[in-house]
């Protein structure tokens, strides 16, 4: 028996307890549905264990130099390749990408920045308070799930922060406030309790209550007397005495406040509003977690920042990093790339169909670890390990702590991991020049 | 009918999990649904399992609807997948998933499958 974390989603469990031989995993104890599910892949029917490249409408199994050499010839080829995903590999794999994109001059960024990589990339200007699962396990007494829904996305953050007992609440569930803000009543109002708070807010309207917040936290008595955005009065003083009055408070965040900037910031309003709360606190504070779905994409931000001083959203040429104003969406928009080299992701899955059309009209090259709608088109597709069970690597979770995953068994056909992959490309491709 | 589509991640219509563990129909059972609150669905005059169509300026789509009566009214939710993508939208250069206006209309047509909704993408790349 061995504890190993799990690489399902981005809390990274750090607790699961798995029975293997090295050669298969016999048993797995104490991970939710979707990390029982994760380690399933590993023997899923579906899971292309072979590189492959299309003839035609059909894709063929290839051998591995094979493959590396097409692929290495179409990036010899392009001009502007992009490079994207990034967000379910190891943090070693996201450095040997973007170390790609440098050499190939192309333009690299992760999942993070349509996600939750925009509040980093905001914070920069509002600042932000943030905190661990360690810290929230330990000290939160007011937990707020606003647009998030983790008892469907990452199901056992409620059991690890809201049903746990830590060294300052030791009392467990019963010193602890839970308040939901969603339009709907998610899963995760199931755990709702009756000193707890369920904020059925009006779809869209976040940005209504987040400005009476903050009136609010300036000006006493400013919470208009019909309510505001579907929540009544007395629901609202509530909400602002849990705010300003928690010892310790920690706000999820998801992705029901990304919306795209209109005539007002949500986001923006949203962190100003934390910093207004603490800085009335007097006894405690409110900080933020975020609550990305992919196991790493924490990671590359942070890879990216420190490698190259900025998170997301590198564009490279004459192998240097060039400032530029176009993010990925606007780069896909105006097909301003010629080849798309996609690692462990979806985007034809992910994005609207109009930029998933645009993909479309160019090479597509994929290196994941499962199938999907995007391997399903793809020119080239390599297989990789999963990091986590067949190899090792760092991750990022989500609260920005670094986790080292685990190898558990060897991968079927012993098929190389994403960095092995990466770090083979780039070293092909600096032999032979580019 | 006019409605605000979200596009939410629940855990039984998981398209990571259908890729990966699933096959071409469970894909299409699990993913091509939009849910409604039941007096919605009345009013559109359909009954659950039925085909709708979902549509607006960006496109438009074919799924079977599902009834929950934990959903407000006039309010859609989809599964994020490519079915739902057929109608998510870029506004001001980033991704719109949430609070998206839609029409909804009972149809009598077949909900296409993924290879079918990946030549369609195909064909309006060309």
């Amino acid at each position: 028996m061995k504890r190993v974390p799990c690489s399902g989603c981005s809390l990274l469990c750090d607790d699961i307890i798995v029975r293997s031989d090295g050669i298969f995993i016999d048993e797995v104890v104490g991970a939710c549905i979707k990390g029982k599910e994760h380690f399933d892949q590993v023997t899923a029917k579906n899971r292309q264990t072979s590189p492959m490249h299309r003839e035609g409408n059909n894709m063929k199994k290839i051998e591995w130099d094979q493959c590396y050499n097409e692929v290495t010839e179409l990036i010899k080829k392009s001009k502007k390749p992009l490079l994207y995903g990034f967000s379910t590999v190891s943090c070693e794999a996201q450095l040997e990408g973007i170390q790609l994109a440098e050499k190939i001059n192309g333009h690299i960024d992760s999942n993070s920045s349509i996600c939750q990589g925009k509040v980093i990339e905001r914070s920069k200007l509002e600042g932000l308070t943030l905190t661990t699962i360690g810290e929230v396990i330990n000290k939160a007494d007011l937990i707020i799930l606003w647009g998030a829904n983790p008892a469907e996305s990452i199901p056992r953050l409620l059991n690890k922060t809201v049903f746990s007992r830590g060294k300052f609440r030791m009392t467990g569930r019963e010193i602890k406030t839970l308040i939901i803000v969603d339009p709907v009543q998610t899963a995760s109002f199931g755990v709702i309790g009756v000193r707890d708070l369920s904020l059925m807010i009006d779809p869209g309207k976040d940005i209504d209550l987040i400005r009476v917040l903050k009136d609010e936290c300036c000006t006493a008595d400013s919470i208009p007397s019909e309510g505001v955005a579907g929540i009544d009065t007395d629901d609202l003083k509530r909400l602002l005495l849990h705010l300003t009055g928690a010892e310790y408070g920690v706000i999820f965040m998801g992705q029901g406040l990304l919306r795209p900037k209109n005539d007002y910031e949500t986001l923006k309003e949203f962190l100003e509003l934390i910093e207004m709360i603490n800085s009335k606190q007097k006894k405690g504070r409110i900080a933020l977690i975020t609550m990305g779905g992919h196991y790493n994409m924490t990671g590359f931000d942070h890879v990216a920042l420190a490698n190259y001083g900025q998170t997301g959203n590198l564009n490279f040429r004459n192998n240097q990093l060039e400032v530029t104003e176009k993010n990925t969406i606007q780069k896909i928009s105006s097909e301003d790339f010629d080849l798309s080299i996609i690692v462990g992701t979806d985007p034809i899955s992910h994005l609207p169909a109009n930029l998933s059309s645009k993909l479309m009209k160019h090479p597509i090259i994929v290196i994941d670890n499962k199938k999907s709608a995007t391997g399903e088109i793809a020119d080239l597709f390599l297989p990789s390990a999963i990091t986590g069970i067949e190899c090792e690597g760092l991750a990022y979770r989500l609260d920005h702590v670094p986790i080292e995953l685990q190898k558990i068994i060897n991968p079927p056909n012993n098929i190389p991991s994403d960095e092995e992959i990466l770090r083979e490309l780039l070293k092909r491709l600096k032999d032979g020049g580019s | 009918m006019e409605f605000i589509l979200n596009t939410i991640r629940k855990m039984d219509n998981d398209q990571a999990r259908e890729y990966a563990l699933g096959d071409e129909t469970t894909l299409k059972e699990k993913l091509a649904i939009v849910i409604l609150n039941p007096d919605d669905i009345k009013q559109l005059n359909i009954k659950q399992g039925s085909i709708v169509k979902i549509y607006n300026e960006t496109g438009f789509v074919h799924v079977k609807c599902i009834q929950d009566e934990k959903v407000p009214l006039n309010m859609a939710m989809m599964p994020v997948s490519i079915w739902s993508n057929q109608i998510t939208r870029v506004i001001n250069n980033e991704l719109e998933y949430k609070n998206i206006e839609v029409k909804i209309e009972a149809v009598d047509k077949p909900i296409l499958d993924l290879k079918s909704i990946l030549q369609k993408i195909r064909e309006e790349s060309r």
